[in-house]
């Protein structure tokens, strides 16, 4: 059933830049003139600094604003090295595309500790150093004249012509496309529009969010350099006035214009930016009038108009076919988990305090591979503070938090969940815009990983892993029951499916610890059932289950150790035998004052409110 | 010696005075009003208008450039900024205002600087063994008293604490009744307001230049790093910290290094010292 969509989705994506590109390639054969091949090779350049900008903004979501920096290194190292000598125009590209990466790592590292505006500015800071950079080497760049004196490339020893020129600029847009293409639709992807929508959901499923913003930032520099190698072979010339913040501009306002969440938009956009601005000289003269409104406008929509607008009609249409088809959807009543490689969980001695409120006080609890360890406790208890901490989301105060042998309260949360831990959050946390077996998808890439360079460049590693995904994807998705979802928007199931979806989300991930949060609240009885029934295998193939409820009875039928918390404290721990008539557990969470009316109590308190 | 630091104080009092107001609007809002220095530049132009162009008095001038900036400033808060709660679109919107401005401004008065007529008098001065000028002086003067009249008010009053409440913990100031989105208004126009006021003061040092804003947006928001986000005091220092780099590197190295310098110290800030030196850490909470 997926694959069908699957080749739905790829072909026409694929196919039409391919022809696309195969007649540009053709064009100056074709009779273009030297002016258009020109406006076609400008077009190209921009399409490169607005491509390198879509993966940082549109995907990693974190403006960049340095493209045109980038840019000028390109053409500042390829110039170098055409005016002394290394006229090779690939051992230009790569040298530029290196220069580049060291100047977007370098400058990238700090804005992107602070994230959003840090980075904006950083970036944009680099455009202003142009100038200054060059008058500091006017040896290497001419300073303020440029640099000139650039030697006619070469490929492999022989000159470049005029078409073998026009020839290495079109097949590296169309190169960096593809690569572009690969990897946004492979998991690194998804695994960054996860992170751009909720950094703590990504590094709950391993991803780290600094290196992943990092990565996707560094790689939009790799075209900007290539482009900048390029630019220095079209006139012989570079000058520092080519690189600047009007540049910077018109590239923010390609990708706006085109759809910075998209791969070929980047080409779009450039031609637009390119053409339009050659229209007429009254539009030059107001060009920044008109970027100014065009990124108001385009700001305005990227976040909510356009694609506001069919997610909503997507989601009136995909809600009503949801609930028709949820009355047929047959879960599997036969399957089997694979053995977990369960590992003991260890919480000894943990405190925690916000303030001056003691969140957590001295917590010591066990969590055995093969159980189900519960906790329960009223609103406010702590129970979600210490699911938290041991995710790695807070610090502890005091204490020490182990999980299969390894100390974990002082790693970050990516990297606790590379450990095997899973979860799932009280809210479900699902990413807009990706289907429900994207979602699970995502929860594959901590246990098995590909390389960003196998992904994009479809290696046979990244077929096997993808081979993988796909079963498992469809295995856990069979499990819970929403196969028939599989290619439905997340976002908009309801929520007791969405709390299904991250339970499947955390189960594809084999995970070794299993965090889950109040997950039976707001499901309706099949559901719970289906629940309970999901948590028991995980228990019987091995996995180490901890168990956030509400849900009084639920907890008492599966649990094999319940802990009570109130009030920051482990109040009582035992068996659900024990905790079930403990005196203290009727009075502080269930609210009965008269112990023998106990047996009462529970069988009425079955919706789990704390009273 | 003594004329580099007091050159160096006035440079730096714009910086600071770029950073305060991204942090009224940062405290207020959170948004980074990426445009801030536009307005600044924005009051200005104006000042320019009013005073040279028009020869109005100079209390018209400096209520005409406030009046102006702050219908201006509410005007981008209304259509740039309330309707997008995406960070990054927001980001998008700003940076479109800035470079609205700009080209509007461009359009308006033409790409070369204009000079603004010192309102005050041309006479140096000699203070503390330093040559400089009265405006100078004001410019100084102003910009710590308008940092210490925020200070008072973020802390003595309903509207400052609402602030500070806001900048928090916005779902939580929303359910203890503040309203939120005439604040973040409130704030956006308290800035234009204020950036309009200072046109008529900075003017004769930075010039009526269409390349003003991104040099002091960028070196406003250096002091903003340095300071720390959301503190006052901590920008006013930043401020001083960036002109004096500036002044110095200038008179010691040569007119290229200044903007390297800067761009420097902010990586290394932001790299050791990422919530500057008067900002908070903050847990992060699921």
């Amino acid at each position: 059933m997926t694959t069908l969509s699957d080749r739905l989705k790829t072909v026409p994506t694929f196919t039409l830049p391919l022809v696309v590109a195969i007649v540009v390639v053709l064009l100056p054969q074709l009779g273009l003139s030297a002016t258009n091949q020109r406006q076609v090779l400008l077009i190209g350049f921009l399409t490169l600094l607005v491509s390198g900008l879509n993966l940082s903004l549109g995907y990693a979501g974190e403006l960049a604003l340095g493209q045109p920096a980038i840019y000028a290194t390109g053409a500042y190292v390829a110039a170098y090295m055409g005016a002394h000598g290394t006229t090779d125009i690939l051992l230009q590209i790569v040298a530029a595309v290196g220069a580049a990466l060291v100047v977007g790592v370098l400058t990238g590292i700090p804005g992107l500790r602070l994230g959003s505006w840090s980075l904006a500015m950083t970036s944009f800071f680099l455009v202003l150093l142009i100038p200054d950079i060059a008058n500091i080497f006017p040896n290497a760049t001419g300073g303020m004249v440029g640099a000139v004196g650039i030697a006619n490339a070469t490929f492999f020893g022989a000159q470049v012509t005029n078409y073998g020129y026009y020839l290495v600029v079109v097949l590296c847009v169309i190169f960096w496309l593809a690569f572009m293409r690969n990897l946004v639709t492979s998991r690194h992807g998804i695994a960054l529009r996860v992170m751009r929508q909720s950094p703590v959901l990504a590094s709950s499923l391993g991803i780290s969010v600094f290196r992943t913003k990092l990565l996707a930032y560094a790689l939009g520099a790799v075209p900007a350099g290539v482009a900048g190698a390029l630019f220095a072979n079209l006139d012989h010339y570079v000058s520092p006035g080519t690189f600047s913040f009007a540049l910077a501009i018109s590239i923010l306002a390609a990708s706006i214009l085109g759809g910075a969440t998209s791969v070929y938009g980047a080409v779009i956009g450039a031609i637009i930016m390119q053409l339009g601005p050659s229209v007429s000289t009254s539009f030059q003269q107001d060009a920044l009038i008109f970027y100014g409104i065009l990124l108001i406008v385009g700001g305005v929509l990227l976040a909510n108009g356009v694609s506001g607008l069919a997610n909503k009609a997507w989601k009136k249409y995909v809600v009503k076919r949801a609930h028709a088809t949820r009355d047929h959807a047959a879960a599997a009543t036969e399957f089997h988990f694979a053995p977990l490689n369960g590992a003991k969980l260890s919480v000894n001695g943990v405190s925690k305090s916000f303030g001056g409120n003691q969140a957590l006080r001295d917590i010591v609890l066990d969590a055995q591979p093969g159980q189900v360890t519960a906790l329960i406790g009223p609103n406010g208890s702590g129970k979600t503070t210490l699911l938290n901490m041991i995710c790695g989301f807070y610090r502890t105060d005091a204490g020490t938090i182990d999980i299969g042998g390894t100390r974990v309260e002082h790693l970050r949360s990516h990297e606790i969940a590379n450990l095997g831990l899973a979860r799932t959050f009280q809210t479900p946390v699902i990413p807009a815009g990706i289907t429900v077996a994207e979602v699970v998808l995502s929860g594959r890439y901590s246990p098995e990983r590909v390389s960003i360079a196998s992904a994009a460049l479809r290696l046979p590693k990244y077929w096997k892993v993808h081979a993988h995904d796909r079963a498992q994807v469809a295995e856990i998705l069979n499990i819970v029951g929403l196969s028939d979802l599989a290619d439905e928007a997340a976002d908009s199931l309801p929520l007791g499916t969405r709390r299904m979806l991250e339970i499947a989300r955390a189960l594809v991930s084999n995970p070794r610890v299993i965090l889950l949060d109040e997950s039976a609240s707001g499901l309706d009885e099949d559901e719970v059932a289906r629940l309970a029934l999901l948590i028991g295998r995980v228990r019987d193939a091995g996995g180490t289950v901890i168990l956030v409820e509400h849900n009084f009875r639920l907890v008492l039928s599966l649990a094999n150790t319940i802990h009570v918390l109130a009030q920051g404290e482990i109040i009582a721990s035992g068996t659900p035998a024990d905790i079930e008539v403990n005196p203290r557990v009727l009075t502080e969470y269930l609210g009965v004052k008269d112990v023998a009316a106990a047996a009462a109590a529970i069988e009425a308190d079955t919706t789990g409110s704390s009273r | 010696m003594m004329t580099l630091i007091w050159s160096s104080l006035t440079i730096g009092a714009v910086y600071a005075l770029v950073a305060t107001g991204y942090n009224v609007v940062f405290t207020a809002s959170g948004v980074f009003n990426f445009a801030h220095a536009q307005l600044m530049m924005l009051g200005v132009f104006i000042t320019y208008a009013g005073l040279v162009v028009l020869k109005l008095p100079i209390i018209v001038v400096f209520l005409m450039a406030g009046a102006i900036v702050f219908v201006v400033a509410a005007v981008e808060e209304r259509v740039a900024i309330r309707t997008v709660r995406v960070a990054e679109a927001q980001l998008v919107t700003t940076v479109g205002v800035a470079t609205l401005i700009n080209g509007s401004v461009q359009r308006i008065w033409g790409p070369s600087p204009l000079s603004v007529p010192y309102f005050s008098s041309n006479q140096t001065v000699t203070l503390f063994g330093g040559r400089v000028l009265p405006d100078e002086i004001v410019i100084i003067v102003t910009t710590f008293v308008v940092v210490a009249i925020l200070m008072l008010l973020s802390r003595r009053t309903m509207i400052g604490l609402a602030m500070l409440a806001i900048a928090e913990n916005r779902e939580a100031a929303l359910l203890r009744g503040v309203n939120v989105r005439r604040l973040a208004l409130g704030a956006f126009a308290f800035s234009g307001l204020l950036a309009g006021l200072l046109g008529p003061i900075i003017g004769p040092q930075t010039f009526a230049a269409a390349g003003l804003a991104s040099a002091i947006a960028l070196y406003g928001f250096v002091a903003l790093a340095i300071g720390g986000f959301g503190s006052l005091p901590g920008g006013l220092i930043g401020g001083f910290v960036v002109g004096f780099a500036e002044e110095f590197t200038a008179r010691y190295m040569n007119s290229n290094y200044p903007d390297v310098i800067v761009f420097v110290i902010l990586l290394i800030v932001l790299l050791f010292r990422p919530n500057g030196l008067f900002g908070k850490t903050r847990e992060r909470a699921v």
